[in-house]
């Protein structure tokens, strides 16, 4: 075995002893896991795709509250064209789940057609949103009217008519009129509902019950013609959805946290890459330089350090824009200044050892000894600096994009947040589903690296290690 | 060296911040593309005479002056940067593009600034106290269950964003429980606004309106008060005067409290002055969050408007005080201890 490889395992058994490492440890590998596998673990894409009505609650609420009240998505399926009348020959081709052409080649007395999907209502609760389509195309049709409706049937209870009957005259493309959408009021008040009661709520009792959602066609004497449907479906959005629910645009909350997280510590690591990097360049610069570059140096550094970071940041990234780069950089910018004043006294306790007198006697230059001396002998500091200022980036990054400072194409946590501050909490929207996760998850990577850093330095740090 | 040539060092050094200050927010408002001061909004402004234009253009350090033709002659970075740093000295940083009022008169008069001072005095206070007495304990009880358990929550609540307690708080406390108001400074009723509220129901509302601000801001402080506090009387109370504290038989509050306590104090002290910064970043999310009606909000409500004077005006503020706060915790350095050799 090699020696790194020795070295690498002892320092890892050191380090996992300490339960709160082993627990940092822990979480930092789950984030990572999350973060690397987030296209797998959600199929959608985040501040995207409209996976379900707004504010759903997780749908794992109604296994601890009861199920009463709740219920989840739901799609009309299994689509069937009947049809009744003497005579009538219809002929049925490129049937899909939604779509259907129905040519009807003789209909001595007329007829009726049938296009249905059906469901199961399996809920107690109601639906939050129903929207379906109802898109058809006429074509080739001989001189004759023929009248569309759509309805919604509760078996053998009510039908509830979704599609008033309209005269079909011409070839062209059809859909409803108002759309089937239980947001839109002109449909609502088409069922006979008014303003505070939608047609979801209405027509889909809480109860468990079967449901047919019909296009009907009814055909005068001697009809022939084509008729496409081309759109045929009808999906309740429940009041409940995945994991962590929706936010206030019905965008899967899952989804957000997981590329979040990817984001947080990509921004972390990066923002604390670029302000270690910064910090030992001029730590060491001031130490081992001295005299007057140190002065300077330092002086410039106690100023940074007395102005306020998060005020700083926010006027830079208001005036310049907002984008992931730019917060990364003026993050890692601003963040190198407690890192070079440690390093600098690191230097300046080792610039008097008698192992770097010894290689300047042996006429070793500055550069030389700065990068096999003076280095590697602060390379602990380092791993304990970057473990302890990542928190600090992702919770900058974070304040940050709550203010609505965020880059507008990503979706963070902070961001998270600051859309749940703009939707506003009161007692209608108690979407705590939209708050708590990704708080929580910043805290707990912070926390993670806060752990972690804490006992990297007590490994390395001569001063707190414990007898053995 | 003596107490004043401290003094006298460390105002120099305060003025000297004081210019890096200005040439920063020069550099960033000035400089920078994408902004040129408040004057690029006025020109476009067709309600804006070419007489009052040129005036302002003048006044704000754009053209040094005009030619026979009447075109403008571009000022000189240094020529801008004179002016600019004029009008930072005199506190002038113009109007304000959204209200058009002074950009001084919406923070100052407004009563903006002082909402904030209140918030964060209230806070701070509190995170002190709670924070001192509860490491003074941890302290004591080195290795207990207490100790190891303040640690563990001041670490939590240190690590909890700021913007995160508040919006739990006003979840539980505002949206579901109905406690306290969710935001803002005052009730917006009309008996309110014409004062007809007695004063005793006056600083009742006033202070169940401060609650949860002051409360998030307090949990964001206080566990770095109780960590910093824990580690100097841990330290403190090694000391030899402690044992002969004990051996005289004095109880142990006062000994912990009397002798200990005040020989950990200082950086205490020093800390909370030097955190000010900090506590100002927090203030600025805690008061958007619960839209306390103060400079952080101002601040934010500039930022959705595009206001780069008040922007810049409110960060050379929050800087001046932070400044301030620095000098205030140089001084008390070095009155209080004894041993500060003014080096």
């Amino acid at each position: 075995m090699p020696f790194w490889v020795v070295r690498l395992k002892n320092f890892l058994a050191t380090l996992l002893k300490n339960k709160l490492a082993a627990t940092g440890v822990v979480f930092l590998l789950f984030f990572v896991f999350i973060a690397l596998a987030a296209p797998i673990l959600t199929p959608y894409t985040p501040s995207r795709d409209v996976v379900s009505g707004r504010f759903d609650a997780p749908a794992w609420i109604s296994s601890i509250n009861g199920p009463t009240g709740y219920s989840q998505n739901l799609a009309f399926s299994a689509l069937s064209a009947n049809q009744s009348g003497t005579g009538l020959n219809v002929q049925r081709s490129a049937q899909t789940a939604t779509s259907v052409d129905l040519t009807i080649l003789s209909a001595p007395q007329g007829g009726i057609i049938q296009v249905a999907e059906t469901l199961s209502y399996p809920y107690l609760g109601p639906p939050k949103w129903m929207g379906g389509e109802a898109k058809f195309t006429v074509s080739g049709i001989s001189g004759k009217s023929f009248v569309v409706s759509g309805y919604i049937e509760r078996v053998g209870e009510y039908k509830f008519p979704v599609w008033l009957p309209t005269i079909v005259n011409r070839s062209d493309t059809y859909s409803p009129h108002p759309s089937i959408d239980s947001t839109v009021i002109a449909f609502n008040q088409q069922l006979g509902l008014n303003s505070n009661f939608d047609a979801a709520t209405y027509i889909f009792a809480p109860r468990k019950a079967n449901y047919n959602y019909v296009l009907q066609f009814t055909l005068p004497p001697g009809f022939t013609g084509e008729i496409q449907v081309i759109q045929f479906s009808l999906i309740l959005y429940g009041n409940t959805w995945g994991l962590f629910g929706t936010d206030s645009q019905g965008y899967d909350i899952t989804t957000q946290l997981v590329y979040g997280a990817r984001l947080s510590l990509i921004i972390g690591l990066v923002a604390t890459a670029i302000s270690i990097a910064l910090g030992l360049v001029i730590g060491l610069m001031a130490g081992y330089l001295g005299k007057i570059v140190d002065e300077v140096l330092m002086r410039f550094t106690d100023m940074l350090l007395v102005i306020p970071t998060l005020p700083l940041l926010i006027v830079l990234v208001a005036t310049i824009g907002p984008s992931l780069l730019y917060i990364i950089l003026f993050l890692g910018f601003f963040g190198w200044m407690g890192f070079a004043r440690v390093i600098r006294a690191q230097v300046l306790t080792l610039r008097e050892r008698p192992f770097i007198e010894a290689a300047k006697a042996a006429g070793a230059g500055t550069g030389y000894i700065t990068v096999r001396h003076v280095f590697p002998n602060i390379v602990s500091l380092t791993y304990v600096s970057l473990a302890l200022s990542v928190p600090g980036a992702i919770v900058g990054e974070a304040a940050l994009s709550f203010l609505g400072l965020g880059d507008p194409n990503t979706t963070t946590w902070g961001q998270m947040l600051g859309r749940a501050n703009n939707a506003g909490i009161n007692t209608a929207n108690l979407a705590w589903w939209w708050i708590v996760p990704p708080g929580l998850a910043i805290a707990i990577l912070s926390l993670s690296f806060v752990l972690l850093g804490y006992a990297l330095d007590e490994m390395f740090n001569p001063k707190l290690r414990k007898r053995r | 060296m003596g107490f004043r040539l401290y003094l006298i060092k460390r105002l120099i050094n305060t003025a000297i911040l004081l210019v890096f200050v200005i040439v920063l927010n020069f550099a960033i408002f000035e400089l920078l593309p994408g902004t040129q001061g408040s004057i690029a909004n006025l020109i476009q402004n067709p309600r804006v005479s070419p007489d009052s234009l040129r005036h302002l253009e003048i006044v704000y350090g754009i053209c040094s002056g005009f030619d026979a033709s009447g075109k403008c002659i571009p000022a000189s970075v240094w020529t801008k940067f004179t002016v600019y740093f004029t009008r930072m000295i005199t506190f002038d940083f113009g109007t304000s593009q959204q209200t058009g009022d002074p950009v001084l008169y919406d923070i100052v008069n407004s009563g903006r600034l002082v909402n904030t001072l209140l918030l964060l005095g209230v806070s701070t206070a509190i995170a002190l106290v709670i924070g001192i007495f509860l490491g003074v304990i941890a302290a004591s009880r080195r290795g207990g269950l207490f100790d190891s358990s303040s640690v563990v929550v001041s670490l939590t609540t240190y690590s909890l964003p700021t913007f995160f307690i508040g919006l739990v708080f006003i979840l539980v406390f505002a949206a579901i429980l109905g406690w306290f108001p969710g935001g803002g400074v005052t009730p917006s009723t009309t008996e309110w606004i014409k004062g007809q509220v007695p004063l005793t129901e006056q600083i009742l509302v006033r202070m169940k309106y401060l609650f949860l601000p002051a409360l998030t801001l307090t949990m964001y402080f206080y566990g770095g008060n109780l960590l910093l506090t824990r580690a100097t009387m841990t330290e403190a109370l090694t000391e030899d005067y402690i044992t002969t504290a004990r051996a005289k038989g004095l109880p142990e509050r006062t000994v912990l409290f009397k002798h200990a306590l005040k020989n950990a104090s200082l950086p205490i002290v020093t800390n909370a002055a030097l955190s000010f910064g900090t506590i100002l970043s927090g203030a600025i999310i805690t008061e958007t969050v619960f839209n306390w009606d103060g400079m952080g909000s101002w601040l934010f409500k500039a930022i959705g408007w595009h206001d780069f004077p008040v922007m810049q005006a409110v960060f050379y503020i929050i800087a001046l005080c932070v400044i301030g706060a620095n000098l205030v915790s140089d001084i008390l350095y070095g009155m209080i201890d004894p041993r500060i050799k003014y080096e």
